[in-house]
């Protein structure tokens, strides 16, 4: 194989890693800090990429992703305070089982709501026009929109490292990480600073999705297909771990990027078989903290 | 419940199982055939989740694996499919224990990831090896006996071997071995102090619960003539979740029950709207915010409240323990 082939495929893995790496990091913070499986994450990012395709067709495509980026992040951040708020709040004290049960049940009905208001067909979001072009790269055409998500998840990644490492509220949901109960014993409002961080992972959520939309067709069942690769994101990466999510992501968009060049139809089974084995090496991931028994 | 209220439960369910067929038509013959497999799914689920704690993704797998056994053994030995059926036992037991073998070096959440890491990767060959499994078209068309192809027949054959399983699955969760389990699910370490060997447990509840999923993935393979992928997929093990859920997961026979009301849910619900997902998120969202402890748990509270008023009219209720407390572990 050439260089410059190698290049863009490995370009298009970290394009691929860097909306995984949105999504998943959300959903580590989330589980990290509230031992949440939040099955929902992926319908969230649904919700994201249809309210985008609206708010684009609304005011015009030639710019019209960029607010559409903080829409769909809202929309998900409102949604998801309903959930916590109204619904998980309620289970905290019953096992976890019953919270992932809950989660589930809001994808059943978010996939219907999706449905009632936009549709079963598959929209496309144009992209802004300053972003749909392409750039040469060793000679070869690059899509600049490509670069766009590489420099977006890169962008997050800094903010949320910023936001755990430099503010007050980071350290509170690094203690939550490590112990939730003795954090409630120091004082702080633990219910609140779960609401808190199930917004943020919310909008993580819906603004990859307003990013996705941008990228390939916006339809129903795009919340399945994401989760279970967020998933695999977190879980090799170790749960409530950003940088664990940075490395996972890496690992997951490359491999899918070279598997459809070798082996199309063995993809899915390389991003679980790699999963496999790094929890069968490592049972709790490869930055994450070993589960509180 | 009591064990009053529980025989009669099941001398319910048994009177209606067997006086069904004589009272309804043939898609209500259907229905009842596909309750008896999803009861036999969901109890075998129900060892891992009510009896020991383990919420396992893995389920729709084993399930899988036993409906792929009745199937290859026609596509590919051309063996009589019937065999297929006391052959997914030893097949589903032997994939659940590999696959707890691995998942089970992880504890809690980290457990049920890797079970759905390894389920998806079951799916996932199920899905691609075209030449055994004839990949995403799936199998069709298993030549069944002529028996089976009778509506009713089909039926008592499901129901014979379905109780025959869920009879075997109570006789485990009723040993001494059952009721270990239910010392890990209560508390894990305490469980390990007094000598039980809490892996070695798990991993043998989990390879009799995959084995008794792959005889329900067996009976449907039967009563279906086919297998695919989709039955693998994790999504698809929501269902028995949702049934155990729906009649309670801290009773043995509330699964049973759970299967009855959720295909009669279901099956109403498909037929009145197009939006059946959002119906039926709705009523699990009420369950598990309301009744957690499912339909078993709410016919214990109101007999506990008849019994209570008998005895005591005035009895002041603040003093009572609230027995949904004393139904969940704490964790």
């Amino acid at each position: 194989m050439d260089l410059d082939t190698l290049v863009i495929q490995l370009l298009a893995g970290l394009t691929r890693a860097g909306l995984l790496f949105i999504v998943s990091a959300g959903l580590s913070l989330v589980f990290g800090a509230m031992r949440v499986i939040n099955l929902a994450h992926g319908s969230l990012y649904m919700l994201g990429a249809f309210v985008a395709s609206t708010v684009v067709a609304t005011i015009g495509g030639d710019w019209g992703l960029f607010p559409a980026l903080v829409v769909s992040a809202a929309a998900a951040a409102l949604v998801g305070s309903v959930i916590e708020v109204g619904i998980l709040r309620r289970l905290y004290r019953r096992e976890h089982l019953l919270q992932l049960l809950a989660t589930f049940a809001i994808v059943l009905i978010i996939s219907d709501i999706v449905e009632i208001v936009w549709g079963t067909a598959n929209l496309s979001v144009a992209r802004p026009a300053v972003l749909s072009g392409s750039v040469p790269i060793l000679g070869r055409p690059f899509p600049t929109y490509n670069l766009f998500i590489i420099a977006a998840a890169l962008g997050t990644g800094v903010a949320l490292t910023l936001l755990l490492r430099r503010t007050g509220l980071g350290r509170d949901i690094r203690a939550a990480i490590v112990d939730p109960e003795m954090l409630g014993g120091v004082g702080v409002d633990v219910p609140r600073l779960f609401t808190v961080v199930f917004v943020i992972g919310s909008a993580l959520a819906g603004m990859a999705g307003a990013i996705a939309a941008g990228s390939g067709a916006v339809g129903l069942g795009m919340d399945v297909e994401i989760l279970v690769q967020a998933f695999a994101v977190t879980i090799i990466g170790g749960l409530g771990s950003i940088p664990g999510a940075l490395v996972g992501a890496g690992i997951i968009g490359v491999a899918d990027a070279f598997g459809i060049l070798f082996l199309p139809r063995l993809t899915l089974a390389i991003i679980f078989l790699a999963m496999a084995i790094v929890l069968a090496i490592r049972p709790s991931g490869l930055f994450g903290l070993p589960e509180r028994t | 419940m009591t064990p009053r209220l529980t025989l009669l439960a099941w001398l319910l369910i048994a009177g209606a199982a067997i006086a069904a067929p004589a009272y309804i038509d043939k898609l209500g013959i259907l229905s009842a055939t596909r309750i008896v497999i999803l009861a036999l799914w969901a109890v075998s689920l129900n060892l891992l989740l009510g009896r020991t704690g383990l919420v396992s993704f893995a389920h729709a797998a084993f399930f899988g694996v036993g409906a792929y056994t009745v199937a290859l053994l026609w596509l590919h030995l051309d063996l009589p499919a019937v065999l297929g059926v006391p052959l997914s036992v030893a097949v589903g037991a032997l994939v659940a224990f590999l696959t707890g073998a691995v998942a089970l070096r992880a504890v809690h959440l980290y457990f049920s990831m890797l079970t759905l890491a390894l389920s998806q990767l079951l799916f996932v060959i199920a899905f691609v090896w075209y030449d055994f499994t004839q990949g995403d078209n799936g199998i069709h068309g298993i030549d069944i006996p002529d028996v089976l192809r009778d509506t009713a027949g089909s039926y008592w054959f499901v129901l014979a071997v379905g109780a025959l399983g869920i009879v075997a699955l109570w006789l485990v969760s009723r040993s001494p071995f059952g009721t270990a389990l239910q010392a890990i699910r209560e508390n894990r370490q305490r469980a390990a102090f007094i000598g039980i060997n809490v892996r070695r447990y798990e991993l043998a509840a989990f390879t009799v619960a995959g084995a008794f999923a792959a005889l329900a993935g067996s009976l449907f393979a039967l009563f279906n003539r086919s297998a695919y992928p989709g039955l693998m997929d994790w999504t698809a093990g929501a269902q028995p979740i949702f049934v155990i859920l729906i009649g309670g997961m801290y009773e043995f026979v509330g699964p049973v029950l759970g299967a009855m009301v959720y295909v009669l849910l279901e099956e109403s619900v498909t037929r009145q709207t197009l939006y059946s997902n959002l119906v039926l998120g709705a009523v699990f969202l009420g369950i598990v915010l309301l009744r957690p402890d499912g339909l078993a748990g709410l016919v214990r509270t109101l007999a506990g409240r008849m019994r209570r008023s008998r005895l005591a009219p005035v009895a002041d209720d603040s003093l009572e323990p609230h027995d949904t407390d004393q139904l969940e572990p704490e964790r």
